[in-house]
């Protein structure tokens, strides 16, 4: 029986393959190309923000010596030395080019481009052009960025908070901390165009079928980050213009005390509007690795995951809480108390869904069949180094607690637990996961491997002696840590971090060479599935034609359908896709089945295209 | 050049303090260095509500690191592609209801004991000012923190702030050990942060507001001040001096600096009247 006539393929057009290079590779509206331009450029980015990072544990592991080798390139005005100028801007440099640079390109931009049409059975993004604007606007803050660190005075030295009125002209003068504020503002509105385009297409080009609890818990993490972004990140670019404003044109929204004269603003008004963008922020920077998280844990353990409609309302739940909990962040500003008392509570509280989503994962593998595959080895870290950074996140949200641990390496440690070293590991599972839907082929097994042992014990090491320097007392952000009678003793903590840190540094050489030689030499093609999974974009092939889907599919089951005994009998296999029936037949159009109450809207936009 | 001036503005208030004040130098003899991986000792009078807060919760925290860890062991190695996976969608209303409950009783045993502690903590001791206030045993500092360093007054005999008898220093913190000191913060420039983890006790010093914070010392002793907010390059060597006094002790010297400033007093220095009257709490 032949598919049945699919009104939803007249809705997206087919396009034709582009011919020129420009149109190819450049200036592409085509959502997997502008997915790798991203994935480039935040790996270009990583590798930067990842060598400042060395650069600081260098400091903190021999104060005040010349860093060997690369000194003389970096450092060469002060002999090799980083002087406690160089290092203002390294930190601060560190935390935001790691943040806009290169974890929101490549988790967001990259693996939200590729993955949402291809697992939602789209044509494209519902906005192609503004998609590649969107690309384009981010690498013009990107150019921006590397261009503030060749002007006078240097780049940003506020902290990557870029607090005024620290951040103010008084504070930190010269066109760097200009420039990289003015970036910022930028790479937001290509965030927040990209967000547009994310939440218009899961909502208006899911294929047939593909109902909310048959989408991929991928793309439910990539749908909540871009509603997120799109609500909060227009909050921090006010937050930055009026910054700008008080740089630019002497105005004091921020200026208070002797340097405002009579014309008094308030510094505490930028860390509402920062932490009101910026807790949101740190959940924009997991969610999409608690999605992959979701997905890998089901594929690999060839089990449906654990109460998915659990997981979703446990995702949900976190966004719609991320922003009522972010005075944790300003226990320590002279915020009123019923104020500071509310956000407690408020932060105790979104530890519950948390908590759910963990025990989901848990009870996914349990009893599951489990393929310790790369990708489900980075899962499994993901969920490892999540869970330490996000239990230790408790002391943080009780107000007492914190006031001690505050603004310490506890806080360093925990806050790379969770955003950094888990989206790192989320994100590089995905690149593992989806390398051969990009490429067309396998990265190298046993490279990736030694990529994830290295990163993992990496950043654990690092982090958690971090936090355990914190504990002792350690504050962050200190050119010389061992100021003061209670970090003295903390000379040994810091080298031991310091090795863990370049132990991590070296593993990346693994990635580095596996990611050129499986791009560029590799001649060995993979087979189509070859994870032998069940969502949209493993049902067409590598590389993926420019419209995806010849005809768009007609889904018929949930994306973690694994080892279901009717399905092994009748299909021999343990995994249903998609686009696949359980008795072999061909799937039909939802209407067709009797239940057109589910589909109402989509049948009333395929009517409006139509007439 | 902007540098260069604020550091000879430091440098000056550095020198006037010494001479004013007749500082002597051996109070910069060592404080007692920390040894080990704990928190630093606790010389406060209620330190230890939030060492053992942390402490009890950190022991939470492994055992829920454990068991999440040996549940993970148990699927990566026995459940392992040898093991036939279950069929299950996990969403019966039984399976929902356990998942629900372990959640929930890991929320209202850890969070909840953070939360009733912490509520108590803050309602007893830390944000428990107006009963500070009106203790008639408390020292009143006002401190104005700048780059990079902190000034510290005393109101002197006649309890008015900047007038003559106001004892000024610099980097230099001297109170009486058991009596609970009430500070008042703010900064002249950019956001600081006065921290004292021997004390457990952090708050921000933002220009344009006050913000108070009290603690009560119970060991005679010096113990460093740090700053925990980044507030420039030399953050870092943004650290004053704590020195806890017995109670004559420091009488002896609140009435000495003060006798001397009265002496040094320049009614025409508007600079160094940057004190500002006690705000109310």
């Amino acid at each position: 029986m032949a598919v049945p006539e699919n009104a939803y393929d007249q809705l997206q057009a087919v396009h034709s393959p582009p011919t020129t290079f420009i149109a190819k590779y450049i200036w592409s509206g085509d959502h997997k190309v502008i997915a790798k331009q991203f994935l480039w450029g935040g790996l270009i980015f990583l590798l930067l923000g990842g060598l400042q990072a060395m650069f600081i544990r260098w400091q903190w592991a021999y104060p005040g010596q010349p860093v060997p080798v690369l000194g003389q390139i970096f450092f060469s005005d002060s002999g090799g030395v980083i002087t406690p100028g160089h290092y203002t801007s390294l930190f601060t440099s560190h935390g935001l080019i790691m943040i806009f640079w290169a974890i929101t390109p490549m988790m967001i931009g990259a693996f939200g481009n590729l993955t949402i049409p291809l697992m939602i059975g789209a044509r494209d993004m519902a906005f192609p052009l503004l998609n590649t604007l969107s690309f384009w606007t981010w690498f013009m803050s990107g150019c921006m960025v590397l261009v503030s660190f060749m002007v006078p005075y240097g780049t940003a030295a506020a902290g990557w908070t870029t607090y005024p009125p620290l951040s103010g002209n008084a504070g930190t003068p010269g066109w760097g901390q200009s420039l990289f504020v003015l970036a910022i503002f930028m790479t937001g509105t290509a965030t927040i165009m990209g967000g547009v385009n994310y939440i218009t297409t899961v909502i208006r080009l899911r294929a047939p079928g593909m109902t909310w609890d048959r989408i991929p818990l991928t793309v439910w993490g990539q749908f909540l980050t871009a509603i997120l972004n799109v609500l909060f990140v227009p909050v921090l670019a006010g937050g930055a213009l009026l910054l700008l404003l008080d740089r630019w044109f002497g105005t004091s929204f921020y200026v208070a005390g002797a340097l405002a004269g009579e014309n008094a603003g308030d510094p505490i008004l930028f860390q509402h509007l920062f932490w009101i963008f910026g807790h949101p922020e740190v959940y924009i920077l997991i969610l999409p690795a608690w999605g992959f998280v979701g997905d890998f844990v089901s594929f690999f353990s060839r089990k449906p995951a654990y109460w998915y409609k659990g997981s979703v309302w446990a995702m949900t739940a976190v966004s719609v809480m991320s922003a009522v909990v972010y005075g944790h962040h300003m226990y320590s500003t002279g915020m009123a108390p019923l104020l500071g008392k509310s956000f407690m509570m408020l932060t105790l509280i979104i530890s519950v869904p948390a908590e759910l989503l963990f025990l989901n994962w848990l009870h996914t593998m349990y009893h599951g069949s489990m393929r310790k595959t790369v990708p489900m080895m980075f899962a499994l870290g993901t969920i490892f180094v999540f869970g330490s950074g996000g239990l230790t996140g408790l002391p943080l949200a009780t107000i007492t607690t914190d006031l001690y641990l505050h603004a310490t390496m506890f806080v360093v440690g925990h806050f790379h637990l969770t955003m950094a070293s888990a989206a790192f590991l989320g994100t590089f599972g995905a690149i593992y996961f989806w390398f051969p839907k990009m490429f067309g082929t396998m990265m190298d097994d046993r490279l990736a491997r030694w990529h994830f042992w290295f990163s993992f014990i990496g950043l654990n090491g690092v982090f958690i002696a971090q936090m355990i320097a914190g504990y002792a007392g350690q504050p962050r952000r200190l050119y010389d840590p061992f100021q003061y009678a209670f970090t003295q003793q903390l000379l040994g903590i810091n080298q031991i971090t310091s090795y863990f840190a370049f132990f991590l540094a070296f593993g990346q050489v693994f990635f580095v060479y596996n990611w050129f030689h499986s791009i560029f030499f590799k001649e060995k093609k993979c087979e189509q599935n070859p994870w032998k999974v069940g969502t949209l974009e493993w049902s067409v092939p590598n590389p993926t034609p420019v419209y995806n889907f010849a005809k768009i599919p007609i889904v018929t089951c949930g994306p973690h359908e694994y080892s279901n005994p009717v399905c092994i009998k009748n299909l021999g296999k343990d995994w249903q896709g998609q686009w696949e029936t359980l008795d072999g037949s061909e799937p039909q159009l939802p209407g067709a089945e009797g239940h057109a109450e589910d589909e109402d809207t989509d049948d009333a936009a395929v009517d409006e295209t139509k007439g | 050049m902007e540098l260069l001036n604020r550091l000879q503005l430091l440098w000056a208030r550095l020198g006037v303090a010494l001479v004013l004040f007749g500082m002597p130098l051996d109070v910069f003899a060592a404080v007692e260095k920390e040894t080990g991986l704990d928190m630093p000792r606790d010389v406060s009078l209620d330190g230890h509500r939030i060492t053992w807060l942390i402490n009890i919760t950190m022991w939470f925290l492994l055992i829920l690191f454990v068991l999440m860890v040996a549940w993970m062991a148990v699927a990566m190695f026995k459940h392992d592609e040898s093991h036939p996976a279950q069929y299950d969608h996990g969403d019966a209303g039984k399976q929902i209801a356990v998942a629900m409950t372990i959640s929930g009783v890991i929320f209202l045993v850890v969070d909840g004991n953070l939360y009733i502690n912490a509520m108590k903590d803050l309602d007893e001791v830390f944000w428990n000012f107006k009963e500070i206030d009106s203790n008639p045993d408390t020292v009143r500092i006002e401190i104005n923190a700048h780059q990079w360093a902190w000034d510290m007054r005393y109101a002197g005999p006649d309890g008015q702030w900047n007038t003559a008898d106001d004892v000024v220093t610099l980097n230099d913190m001297r109170i009486p050990v058991d009596r609970p000191i009430l500070i008042q913060l703010t900064s002249s420039d950019v956001i600081h942060a006065f921290n004292v983890p021997n004390a457990r006790v952090k708050t921000d010093a933002v220009p344009g507001t006050v913000n108070p914070l009290w603690f009560q010392i119970s060991e005679v002793g010096e113990y460093d001040i740090a700053c925990a907010e980044h507030c420039g390059s030399f953050h870092y060597k943004m650290k004053g001096l704590m020195t806890v006094l017995s109670q004559e002790d420091y009488e002896a010297w609140l009435e000495e600096s003060s006798h001397q400033s009265a002496l040094a007093y320049n009614p025409d220095d508007a600079d160094s009247h940057w004190g500002w009257p006690w705000k109310e709490l």
